[in-house]
């Protein structure tokens, strides 16, 4: 079905909700990075929101459809073309056996698109998922990136493809993209007054923090706190720093783990436990937005929310993908 | 004709692997940027001779920044 030209910066094979179940195993739950991208992508063109599709990082790349079939590409904005003409976002493509399909690089906002093809691509479930885990070289298409010359073949979908072609995605639900992105996050279970001082709490929650370029599928990285951020002043900089405790579970996804001063989210591929506090944790509606921060360009917010106002978040995220006037035409 | 290098992704230079008058080749390796803890290499546009390096290791990049400039 789709044939890779260009293998561009980084594409994978993710769907949603990944391999869940195995963390404590060691094995991350790895996913979609923007899980809302592509679960929209699924849907315009008719497939279960949580079938895989390929995550493309950074842009740049080039496929060859082998097959005749249905796509849509969500997600940051890379120009798409297909056949050297500007195709739109957001919704379904008929496309024929030697179109072309090409990515340019990242624009002003968002750093990942999502292709999704009528069916799914077909590659092996492993452990539940056909997700991708890139640090683990498991899952999606033989455990890495894409490369030139890979060829992924769609599932069969259910019912007719007619009509399927042209059916947008409703423009007042399109994600808004920005540089700034405001994270609604849980504090603890590793935060005041026992770990992090008020004044380091209050910090976390009012700085606009910048991505660093070291943000990848594991973790994004980003700029260090102040020492006063800690409840303990003493423990220097090596192994009796106050973010060190003793190992226990990290939080699937979204939990803002921080080493020495240096606070990174970790998110799909991101470690399942260790020694590090973790502060607070990003809701679940809101981790699409890590998926397309800019690394080495975009910062974040953190914005202190309730387990309640997450569970409410969770409600209105799936009542939006059950609205009647979700997709138009 | 004059012709620069730029930056194809945001991150640092991790290293500049051609000097100051050196022949490259299109396609040729010239730099690479650190991102998302990778290494992605730059690569020459077209055939020349390097006229001046503007970067140096961890100089920051963004999409488009001039990175080297060439003399095809």
């Amino acid at each position: 079905m789709i044939k890779v030209i260009n293998g561009g910066i980084e594409i994978l094979v993710e769907d949603w909700p990944g391999r869940i179940g195995y963390m404590g195993l060691g094995m991350a739950a790895a996913g979609a990075m923007d899980n809302l991208a592509l679960q929209l992508g699924n849907l315009i063109v008719g497939n279960d929101t949580g079938a895989a599709g390929l995550e493309i990082a950074g842009g740049y790349c080039e496929f060859e459809f082998t097959a005749a079939g249905v796509i849509s590409i969500t997600g940051a904005d890379m120009s798409p073309t297909i056949n050297g003409s500007n195709v739109p976002l957001w919704e379904a493509i008929a496309v024929k056996t030697g179109d072309k399909l090409k990515l340019d690089h990242i624009g002003e906002a968002g750093f990942r698109a999502y292709l999704a093809v009528r069916g799914g691509i077909d590659v092996p479930v492993y452990l539940g998922s056909r997700s991708t885990c890139l640090f683990g070289s498991y899952g999606g298409f033989e455990g890495r990136k894409l490369a030139v010359g890979d060829d992924l073949p769609a599932l069969p979908s259910d019912g007719t493809a007619d009509g399927i072609a042209g059916r947008k995605l409703n423009p007042k639900y399109i994600p808004a993209y920005t540089n700034v992105w405001e994270l609604r996050a849980i504090p603890g279970p590793n935060s005041v007054p026992d770990y992090v001082s008020e004044a380091g709490m209050d910090y976390f929650f009012s700085t606009t923090m910048k991505i660093s370029h070291n943000a990848n599928r594991a973790a994004y990285r980003l700029e260090e706190v102040p020492a006063e951020f800690w409840a303990r002043p003493d423990g220097g900089a090596g192994g009796s720093h106050p973010s060190n405790i003793v190992d226990h579970g990290y939080n699937m996804r979204g939990a803002i783990n921080v080493t020495g001063n240096t606070p990174s989210i970790l998110i799909a591929d991101g470690p399942t436990l260790g020694g590090f506090v973790c502060v607070a944790n990003v809701i679940n509606a809101d981790l699409w937005k890590i998926g397309q921060g800019i690394p080495s360009r975009d910062k974040v917010t953190f914005t202190a929310v309730t387990v309640a106002d997450g569970i409410a978040a969770r409600l209105e995220r799936q009542a939006m993908f059950e609205a009647d006037d979700l997709l138009i035409g | 004709m004059e012709f620069v290098l730029k930056a194809h992704m945001p991150g640092l230079v991790a290293r500049v692997v051609v000097e100051v008058g050196e022949k490259v080749e299109k396609n040729q390796e010239l730099a690479v940027i650190n991102c998302m803890k990778t290494e992605m290499s730059c690569l020459s546009p077209e055939a020349g001779v390097i006229k001046e390096i503007l970067v140096a290791e961890w100089d920051e990049m963004d999409i488009g920044s001039d990175m080297i400039i060439l003399e095809g």
